[in-house]
């Protein structure tokens, strides 16, 4: 299980890279900022990192637009 | 949006391993693993033109060697780099000889001859020799600037060969220059230099060093984050829907199937004709203005008239979905009469979706309306509308009049159903909501509700900080954040800047620099309003000088509401429509959302209908809005009805005598 911003819960699958996470949480946003367990995940890697069972991950939307 | 590629290849470099992202041009990834190599005509915020050729590197390619420029050589395979081969000196050492030759006095020219070994001055000397020490080297920086940085062509080469030099065009002073000072800055000899400062601030290099950035970040940065320059706030129609965040038939729902048809990729596709910068701030890199030529009107005044339309921009769309036209032309259609009636896009269709509610469920019927069918998606009878409030005619000069008046008027003869109008009718304080949907984020709820002059589009920025990133979970979380982000908006209003620049391009570093918290005000960008402020008045500024003097404005325009009978506790509570679903139907749509809120809040829902889930949810969300409303209050230095304390006053020194009359018998 993977515990988004503290609050949203996703089942983990073995292999899942951050990009997975993004995609399953509907993540389109262009401003996103993405820590696992704490550890800044630069989007050049989102396709490659591949996060672990139980992992905290935060994504940090910066508010734009209006 | 533009996806950068995120492909890893492993590359010798000098014998060391590096890898880069494919793609990438060679030089900044040698330069970021401290490997020295001279350059002139690069530079780190403009794409590179590999015309000086002294950052010449040999590769290795499948066992053939050859030499490249590295600052345009985008790598696509594992290749050696040899960047100080004997070959590469000689052909550096040559090269920086013949500058030195033709420039022997310009600095940048002096040093990258020491770095390449470079002593002769004279083996190149001739009739080409310039000896000003801000001779123009031919680097190509302000014609890239000008083009990259603020989308001009106004400063470009002319001639050729020995002749070839930077002119604006038949050697004029061209009138369209905007006088951006992007050349100048970007000049690495000093050839172009800024001669007057019109407005006369006090330091006007202070100013122009911030300016620069948020050029250069426009230029780099803005094709992958927000898309401003390519079509405008209008990139986040689809990304709204995609959070269940766009307003859908007057605020019921968030996401619509159709939204497609007037979408940022719709418009861009088959509407946007302009993208030029349109000057509405002189020199502004960001142009986010669009603009759809040759538009072909089907109805009013100007029927058959082609027509230039200055949108749309989010909020215009975003009420077209709001009023169940999913339908662009329609859109563009009542962006264009809205602009010339003078009417607001986003006030119209905030009040026609209440409008085609009511009439869908028999508050008012075709007698009230004329004969006019106004259901969601009424494209034609909108417009109708539209023009009939602009004549001052017919059932249109009734919507005019707006949602508050409406809702008391139908609220009076329906009282059967009053609750359920003035449930459904998004205004506050007489201003009709901004297209947001706010049901899942109680700091909107209350960024909206709290704001002085209604819930209006640009309280609309704590949506994700609440809602999505969950940053803000306590009350006094949330209470902070309706402190600073309303008075830094009054701040900069104060001052006639524009909110653009603050967050619709961001730092590529600031989510590392800084803690979610700090993150979410951009902190470098917040400091170029301050600069900004300093460069022009010679006042510094600071975060508590920013939000004092923000918040005197923000409490003389709370008491002056108060002396014209608003503002009270009252006008600051949202409709139901902006804090949970109204109907049954909204509630069934997005039941495993609410069913899940109550279990995890420990209510036992099984054998409850969606009535009584309603109605317990209902409770819930305004007991939380009371808390959070109460919370912002107390922030603010106000008491637990809103009305400011007289130690406010006195803390901000404007406790002046008629002022302290009002609020006294409020305390
Ligand atoms: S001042 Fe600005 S607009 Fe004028 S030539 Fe320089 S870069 Fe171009
Ligand atoms: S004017 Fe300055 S920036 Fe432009 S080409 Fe010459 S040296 Fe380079
Ligand atoms: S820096 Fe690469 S050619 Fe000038």
């Amino acid at each position: 299980m993977l515990t988004i911003n503290n609050r949203d819960k996703i089942e983990w699958q073995p292999g899942m890279t951050v990009s997975d996470v993004l995609n399953k949480m509907g993540y389109n946003y262009s401003l996103i900022t993405v820590t696992v367990n704490g550890v800044l995940i630069l989007e050049e890697d989102y396709d490659t990192y591949e996060v672990e069972d139980n992992a905290q991950i935060s994504v940090f939307h910066l508010a734009h637009g209006g | 949006m533009a996806k950068k590629k995120t492909n890893k290849i492993n590359i010798l470099v000098d014998g060391k391993p590096i890898t880069i992202v494919e793609d990438n041009f060679l030089l900044p990834d040698l330069l970021k693993n401290n490997i020295a190599i001279p350059t002139l005509c690069h530079h780190k915020d403009l794409t590179p033109n590999g015309s000086c050729r002294l950052c010449i590197v040999e590769i290795e390619e499948r066992g053939r060697k050859r030499l490249v420029t590295s600052c345009n050589f985008p790598v696509r395979s594992e290749i050696k780099v040899e960047t100080n081969s004997e070959v590469v000196k000689k052909y550096r050492q040559n090269l920086a000889e013949m500058y030195l030759g033709r420039w022997p006095n310009v600095e940048i020219i002096q040093k990258v001859a020491r770095e390449c070994g470079a002593t002769d001055k004279d083996k190149y000397k001739s009739y080409l020799t310039e000896d000003s020490a801000h001779a123009c080297i031919l680097c190509g920086h302000c014609t890239r600037a000008c083009n990259e940085f603020i989308q001009e062509d106004i400063i470009d080469f002319a001639g050729r060969g020995i002749k070839r030099h930077i002119a604006m065009p038949f050697e004029n002073v061209d009138p369209h220059c905007v006088g951006c000072t992007s050349c100048a800055y970007v000049c690495p000899t000093g050839a172009i230099q800024v001669s007057d400062n019109r407005n006369h601030p006090v330091n006007a290099k202070l100013i122009q060093e911030h300016g620069m950035k948020v050029n250069a970040e426009m230029a780099t940065l803005d094709p992958y984050q927000c898309r401003m320059r390519e079509v405008g706030t209008a990139n986040i129609v689809e990304v709204m829907n995609n959070y269940d965040l766009l307003p859908v038939k007057n605020f019921k729902y968030g996401t619509h199937e159709d939204t497609w048809r007037i979408d940022s990729n719709m418009m861009k596709k088959s509407y946007f004709t302009q993208g030029h910068p349109d000057q509405c701030w002189h020199g502004c890199s960001m142009a986010c203005a669009k603009a759809v030529e040759d538009f072909e009107l089907r109805t009013g005044p100007y029927k058959g008239h082609k027509v230039i339309v200055d949108g749309p921009e989010y909020e215009t769309a975003a009420g077209s979905s709001n009023m169940g036209c999913f339908d662009m032309d329609f859109c563009v259609e009542y962006n264009f009469y809205c602009d010339t009636y003078g009417i607001d896009t986003i006030s119209f269709a905030t009040c026609m979706a209440f409008v085609m509610e009511c009439f869908e469920n028999g508050i008012i019927d075709k007698k009230d309306t004329d004969g006019l069918e106004l259901n969601f998606g009424a494209t034609t009878d909108t417009l109708e509308i539209l023009h009939q409030m602009a004549r001052g005619k017919g059932f249109g000069v009734e919507v005019g009049q707006g949602i508050k008046y409406l809702k008391n008027k139908w609220a009076e003869k329906h009282p059967e159903k009053a609750d359920f109008v003035r449930d459904i009718g998004m205004e506050v304080k007489g201003l009709e909501f901004s297209e947001y949907v706010s049901k899942e984020s109680l700091a909107q709820q209350a960024g909206y509700s709290l704001a002085l002059k209604g819930p209006q589009h640009d309280e609309a920025w704590l949506i994700f900080m609440d809602m999505v990133n969950n940053q803000i979970p306590s009350f006094e979380d949330k209470a902070e954040a309706l402190y600073y982000f309303p008075l830094f908006r009054t701040w900069f209003g104060l001052y006639g800047l524009c909110k653009i620049v603050w967050n619709d391009v961001v730092p590529a570093d600031n989510a590392q620099k800084h803690p979610p918290q700090i993150a979410a005000k951009i902190p470098e960008h917040v400091e170029n309003y301050w600069k900004f402020v300093e460069g022009m008045t010679g006042r510094k500024v600071d975060e508590k000088i920013m939000l004092d003097e923000s918040a005197k404005v923000h409490n003389l325009q709370k008491i002056m509401g108060l002396m014209l009978g608003k503002n009270s506790f009252e006008d600051d509570i949202p409709p139901y429509r902006a804090v949970g679903p109204v109907t049954e139907e909204e509630y069934e749509s997005r039941q495993e959302r609410y069913d899940g809120q109550l279990k995890e809040l420990g209510f036992d829902i099984d054998d409850k209908t969606t009535p009584e889930k309603m109605a317990i949810l209902r409770k819930y969300r305004y007991e939380q809005y009371d808390k959070v409303q109460k919370a912002a209050y107390k922030r603010r230095g106000w008491n637990e009805k809103g009305i400011p304390k007289i130690e406010r006053l006195k803390e901000l020194g404007i406790d002046l005598p008629e002022l302290v009359e009002i609020i006294e018998p409020l305390q």
